[in-house]
């Protein structure tokens, strides 16, 4: 069974936590995001350890800072991702091109999973009626 | 001269869209950069609004090639969470089509790759291979494409005897044809011009740009999720890590010709000590208190994680899938560099790419 464990951090533990686990050689599975409950960015880091995940979360803040410079791609891909998909600003990180969505989605903003799926069905069908 | 060179979205050489744009020193390629999101279909958006059950039959579609990996990778998150465990002959019946769709998606690549550097012969051989497998697919899931064969708790369908009998004679045949393929492989002049040297990921940039799968062993990277970190009874079964160091287009013809070999040897072993029992838990609607977790699958092109947050309902909060090609699109630049622009193609084939599973 691969284990699992959410250890929450703050924002500034980010990159130093980053450099350490770079150091160590460790790989950096994913970087995940979502809203919760109350509505707040949950962006988790999430680090193989061994044979498990030990996920360093941090909510509620909207910019966050890159470490795009310490795990290159592995990281620029899921911050760019993370951009796009839930509004998240990566201080330092180039999000002059889009990754997924297509430049004229939804005035350009694009940001789906903190959209209401209603509010998007209605965006799209005005979309389609222009 | 300095010329720019678009490459796809739609190019007879991948089988899926993504644009490649290469800014090329007459044949030669100096540098690269890759545009996706061309199969983006909002599927992870689409979990949010479905139960467990209909959340498994969605993202089965992820991928048309590795549908079972989505369906056990979502089935084993929701397991950790709910802590349930699963019949050991359930995991026996998961492990066998994870193998079988490893077996058929490599057979696959091969065939793709064969027919863009021109052997088409071989080409066809394979894919013949490929169809047997299929086959067997077919016979145990009623399905050849989209097998349906996971639910929460365990596998939807047992296996019989007669049938454990019809996979263990096609696998015979499967492996004698693989020893063939792989002899003529390793030895063909035209294969190995075509690769040898070909679309260079060294083990440093593999490591630094964070490769996984068949990708990061064929850079002699030793990476494989089923023994690094063992789920669903993979440490039941004996098995080796391909890995092979050249780091080339032919590393990776290498590597996923020797893990055939490997996926044979598992399936026989799970057919041999098949335990007794119950393949499932039934078939209810599960209530998953809340929480979260994130697991590890080695599907065929490497890492596929899915990470899912619950709320006590049976709906998800959060379905959170990335694939092996997010992992390794982002190598292919660094590939590209230095070769030529004939070699693009292939060069860009070579990570075994899946563009609708990475978009999701």
């Amino acid at each position: 069974m691969q284990e699992y464990k959410r250890i929450d951090i703050t924002k500034d533990e980010i990159i130093p936590l980053a450099e350490r686990m770079r150091k160590d050689g460790v790989i950096l599975a994913m970087i995940h995001g979502h809203l919760g409950k109350d509505g707040l960015p949950v962006i988790s880091y999430e680090y193989q350890i061994g044979t498990g995940i030990e996920s360093y979360t941090i909510t509620g803040e909207k910019v966050l800072p890159t470490i795009s410079h310490i795990y290159d791609l592995a990281a620029e891909w899921p911050e760019r991702e993370l951009s796009e998909l839930i509004d998240i600003t990566f201080e330092g990180l180039d999000t002059s091109k889009r990754l997924f969505m297509p430049e004229s989605m939804l005035e350009g903003q694009g940001h789906i999973f903190v959209t209401p799926m209603d509010e998007l069905i209605e965006k799209v069908q005005k979309k389609k009626e222009e | 001269m300095s010329y720019i060179v678009p490459i796809a979205p739609y190019h007879p050489s991948l089988e899926e869209p993504v644009h490649a744009r290469l800014v090329t020193d007459g044949e030669s390629i100096t540098d690269a950069e890759v545009f996706i999101g061309y199969n983006h279909r909002g599927i992870e958006k689409l979990a949010m609004e479905r139960n467990f059950i209909q959340t498994m039959v969605l993202v089965e579609r992820v991928c048309g090639i590795c549908s079972h990996s989505h369906a056990l990778t979502y089935a084993m998150t929701l397991e950790a969470i709910g802590g349930v465990n699963v019949p050991k002959r359930g995991q026996y019946m998961r492990v066998i089509v994870a193998e079988l769709e490893r077996l058929h998606s490599h057979y696959l690549w091969l065939g793709i790759a064969l027919h863009i550097i021109g052997h088409d012969s071989l080409f066809m051989h394979s894919w013949d291979d490929r169809e047997k497998i299929m086959d067997i697919l077919e016979l145990l899931t009623g399905n050849r494409v989209n097998y349906g064969m996971v639910t929460y708790g365990g596998a939807r369908r047992d296996i019989t005897k007669e049938q454990a009998d019809q996979v263990l004679q096609m696998l015979h045949e499967i492996e004698e044809s693989n020893k063939r393929l792989a002899d003529f492989l390793l030895a063909d002049k035209t294969v190995a011009l075509r690769t040898q040297g070909v679309g260079v990921l060294t083990t440093e940039d593999a490591i630094r740009i964070g490769a996984i799968g068949p990708h990061a062993r064929a850079s002699n990277v030793p990476v494989d999720v089923r023994l690094d970190a063992p789920y669903s009874s993979y440490d039941d079964f004996d098995f080796n890590k391909c890995v092979y160091p050249t780091c080339d287009v032919f590393a990776r013809v290498v590597v996923r010709v020797l893990e055939n070999f490997e996926s044979i040897k598992i399936i026989r072993q799970a057919l041999d000590s098949m335990p007794a029992g119950k393949v499932n838990l039934g078939n209810k609607i599960p209530t998953i208190k809340p929480g979260e977790y994130m697991m590890r699958h080695e599907a065929p092109r490497g890492q596929l994680s899915y990470k899912v947050v619950t709320n006590g309902t049976e709906y998800n909060e959060r379905v959170s899938i990335h694939v092996p090609t997010f992992k390794n699109a982002p190598t292919i630049p660094t590939m590209l560099r230095g070769n030529s622009v004939a070699d693009a193609g292939l060069i860009i084939a070579s990570i075994d790419p899946c563009f609708s599973c990475m978009d999701r």
